[in-house]
């Protein structure tokens, strides 16, 4: 059993960052996208090594959206 | 130049001028459209009266002399009913005037920030309940996407974290 983790955090201004931990590869950034796809801007999106390693049970992406 | 002429300022705000008259000390009574003064003169109490949206004096024609016209005819009914100070009609309408200025003044200041507060008060709910929405949305599509949710507020900011186990 793997855990799969996203921790959203919405400032005052309701700007968004998000973070995914135990995702695999693309997928975190699949998940993200259907959690927070038009909810605001894209600002960026940090790729950690995590997100490389497809093998990996474990894989880490930051993702920061603007507010719309 | 042919001529000039100059005009007072329309009373046009009774609230306002029921004010700038008890500011001055001028007592009155309200009877219909009209404010009875406590001025009088050779016709009775001299009074404002509605007439095409604006408040207009009503006295005797001669009454403008005022004081000094009241120093030669003694017995002529000029004067305050309480035996006040009594200023000709011309200086009585600037008296009341430049009062009746002043308060206009002040009602537009503290309309323009009762508005401002109201704007900000606006501005506002309309962050908090679009802040509020991004939550509830993200919250909604965790839960069909399977997350469990835990939120919690971290210096003033919303923290979500959803937690799924794959197999």
């Amino acid at each position: 059993m793997a855990e799969q983790r996203i921790v959203v955090t919405i400032d005052e201004n309701g700007k968004i960052n998000a973070s995914t931990e135990g995702i695999k590869g693309e997928m975190c950034l699949d998940e993200l996208q259907k959690l927070l796809g038009d909810l605001a801007d894209l600002d960026s999106i940090t790729k950690t090594d995590e997100f490389y390693q497809t093998n990996e049970l474990k894989s880490k992406t930051k993702i920061e959206i603007k507010k719309k | 130049m042919s001529a000039v002429i100059k005009t007072t300022t329309p009373f046009i705000n009774k609230e306002l001028l029921l004010q700038a008259l008890k500011n001055i000390g001028c007592n009155f009574t309200l009877q219909g459209n009209e404010i009875l003064t406590d001025r009088k003169d050779y016709y009775g109490l001299q009074k404002f009266s509605l007439n095409n949206g604006r408040y207009v004096f009503l006295h005797d024609s001669s009454a403008e002399s005022g004081s000094q016209y009241m120093n030669v005819t003694k017995d002529y009914p000029w004067g305050n009913i309480k035996n006040q100070e009594y200023k000709s009609v011309s200086e009585f309408l600037k008296s009341v005037e430049k009062d009746y200025n002043s308060l206009y003044q002040k009602k537009l200041e503290e309309l323009e920030r009762l508005r401002l507060e109201e704007e900000k008060i606006r501005l506002e709910q309309e962050r908090l309940a679009f802040v509020e929405k991004q939550k509830a949305t993200i919250i909604e599509r965790a839960k069909e996407q399977g997350y469990s949710i835990k939120e919690e507020n971290v210096k003033g900011k919303i923290k979500l974290v959803l937690v799924r186990n794959t197999y």
